[in-house]
């Protein structure tokens, strides 16, 4: 990283000899400027990204334990994805990691998608109120964990409060129900997130011209059509772009859980980061759990490619 | 591709919606807003209540503040008896009468401020390199042909997909071998790899819509190119530096999974330190909800100061408004 200032550097080095050196770092190629600028981030990625990526592929094929640095490593082959494809309670994570994904999705999406329409209406400050709604998805979702674990509280949190201000039904353990505890990580994932989505819904409305509701007018086209073949054909690609994106997060969610339910009770809310977390970094089945993360990877891959092609999709 | 990309952001689309539907529509979007506030709020004024006060049920909106929360969060104190509290002689300090209250002394500072200057040293210091790596290859992206230029996007946008908790096992083995486990510099390189992607991304957009022409002509009047990228572009991307900068930094600043597996005493930031403010002498709700408010309030300002420009954001600048 050599290069913080080549332009600073060229101009002083040009004043000290006006040829030579200076001149060539001056002149450079636009060839050889693109590979200067690019170079480094991609170096950068390769070192921290790649790498890793290389070496938790060939840890998935042996035993190795972190905690055991001595240790020979033997390769197991593919030993390590065997067990995990075959163990039940490697499927109830992902289990419970899909249901995560599709309850905060089909609850975000619905939430989001209504609260763009009614600000698309352009009312008077509307502005300032979409501001303050967007606050809870810039927060730090660990933080926002730890603070909902108080509004949680059963006997004494805020939420039971208002909760039983509609409806009687005594002290709620969100927490350390097993009932209860998915939905407490799926209300506080749509309280943080349902933002991101209103926010594409209404980039999405307001890339829609005026001209084909004037038009759809003229057709004498009812508030219920102009829905269904304006306003939501012209949505959907940001809508899409905006679900794939925080399924993809949500897919891979860890901190805001951890730090809410941890996993619990027992393993109702253990989603496959958690427990990637548990095996990796509390048992140290290091080689096991780098299976495990290969698993995850090839799957935010795939919807990651999903994703990319969603994007030039909007932007076009 | 700035003409079209500025007709798109023209031809936004005002619904005439009646002065009823108006009505509706902004009644419930405040409901909405109102509500979603409720737990910032909250939080907000647990930081002033008192221990007894922060557990009492029904939940209590009036009360009577105090800065114990935050005395708690920034000391730590340990239990004493009448005796040896009545031989210290009288408070020196109004947070020594606070806490003594209670029948605690203080006996030191918490941790909470090395933590804090923690997130503030590894949030700024990522942010500087993520923004300055970031600023020159979107530069190269922007304007140069680049063979395989889509692939190589898409290689700088992928790594952010990966699931943190997947990478940090082979991280958290090579910083170990080289020593950087649980300092700072090990953490500023972690979130500047995270975070160039995203700078890559944004900036390629705001670089996009800066007109090649300006450019040409300060090469026509005799500059290099570099000259014209450090004395045209680079001032006129201003705006979108300072955009992409804010968010490389509250994602440092909010970022917990690496924190957490990979740092411990020396460089751990905020985020996984809140949670053990709760640790001493039962739950300190109070000192928590200091904690908490003092670490979002940051935030709060930034996504004030970005709203224009958090479409494009979190959405890595594909979509702009």
């Amino acid at each position: 990283m050599s290069d913080p200032a080549i332009p600073m550097l060229a101009r002083s080095a040009a004043r000290a000899m006006p040829s030579g050196l200076a001149h060539r770092l001056l002149s450079l190629s636009d060839k050889g400027i693109a590979w200067l600028f690019i170079t480094p981030t991609i170096l950068l990625l390769l070192a921290i990204n790649i790498f890793p990526l290389i070496w938790t592929v060939y840890l998935s094929f042996t035993n190795y334990r972190a905690n055991r640095p001595g240790q020979v490593i033997e390769w197991v082959g593919t030993q390590n994805f065997e067990r995990l494809l075959g163990s039940e309670d490697v499927w109830g994570y992902l289990q419970a990691t899909a249901n995560f994904v599709c309850w905060t999705m089909g609850l975000q999406v619905v939430l989001g998608l209504g609260l763009a329409l009614l600000i698309n209406r352009n009312f008077k400050g509307s502005g300032f109120w979409t501001t303050v709604i967007l606050i809870p998805m810039m927060l730090s979702p660990a933080v926002v964990g730890v603070f909902w674990t108080y509004l949680y509280q059963p006997q004494t949190g805020i939420f039971t409060y208002i909760v039983n201000l509609f409806v009687n039904v005594g002290a709620l353990d969100m927490i350390g129900s097993v009932q209860l505890a998915p939905w407490s990580i799926i209300i506080v994932d749509t309280w943080m997130w349902t933002p991101y989505i209103m926010l594409l819904c209404l980039a999405g409305l307001r890339s829609i011209p005026d001209y084909l509701y004037e038009a759809a007018e003229i057709d004498r086209a009812g508030p219920l059509q102009k829905f269904w073949y304006i306003t939501l054909p012209r949505v959907l690609p940001f809508l899409m772009l905006a679900v794939l994106f925080r399924g993809i997060e949500n897919f891979k969610m860890f901190d805001m859980v951890v730090e809410l339910t941890s996993g619990g009770p027992g393993s109702t809310t253990e989603l496959a980061s958690i427990n990637l977390k548990r095996e990796a970094f509390e048992k140290w089945r290091t080689g096991y759990s780098s299976a495990f993360a290969v698993i995850l990877f090839v799957t935010v891959f795939g919807l990651g490619n999903l994703y990319v092609k969603a994007l030039n999709k909007v932007k076009q | 591709m700035t003409a079209r990309a500025n007709s798109v952001i023209q031809a936004h689309s005002v619904v005439k919606a009646g002065a009823a539907a108006k009505w509706f529509a902004a009644i419930l979007v405040i409901l909405y807003a109102l509500v979603t506030m409720v737990p910032l709020v909250w939080i907000g004024l647990t930081g002033f209540k008192s221990p007894p006060d922060s557990i009492a049920y029904p939940p209590e909106v009036v009360f009577e503040p105090t800065l114990e929360g935050y005395v708690n969060l920034f000391t730590t104190r340990s239990r004493q008896t009448d005796e040896y509290i009545a031989s210290l002689g009288p408070a020196e300090t109004w947070y020594d009468e606070l806490v003594r209250k209670r029948n605690m002394v203080i006996t030191g500072p918490s941790r909470f401020i090395d933590r804090y200057t923690n997130s503030i040293v590894i949030g700024f210091g990522s942010t500087f390199l993520a923004v300055f790596l970031g600023t020159l290859a979107a530069y190269a992206f922007s304007r140069f042909k680049i063979p395989l230029k889509d692939d190589l996007m898409f290689f700088i946008l992928s790594t952010r997909m990966m699931p943190p908790i997947a990478v940090a096992i082979p991280i958290y083995l090579m910083y170990r071998t080289l020593g950087l486990s649980d300092t700072a510099l090990g953490m500023i390189i972690l979130y500047t790899a995270v975070n160039v992607s995203l700078a890559v991304w944004l900036l390629k957009g705001f670089i996009d819509e800066i007109p090649r022409e300006y450019e040409e002509a300060a090469v026509v009047d005799g500059y290099s190119r570099l000259q014209a990228f450090w004395k045209v572009v680079l001032p006129q991307a201003r705006s979108g530096i300072a955009a992409t900068a804010i968010f490389c930094l509250i994602f440092a600043w909010n970022e917990y999974a690496f924190a957490l597996l990979l740092t411990s005493g020396e460089a751990q930031t905020a985020p996984p330190f809140i949670p053990l403010i709760i640790g001493e002498g039962g739950l300190d709700w109070p000192a928590v909800a200091a904690g908490t408010t003092l670490f979002l309030l940051p935030i709060v300002v930034f996504t004030v100061l970005l709203r224009k420009n958090l479409l494009r954001g979190i959405t890595f600048g594909a979509v702009r408004k």
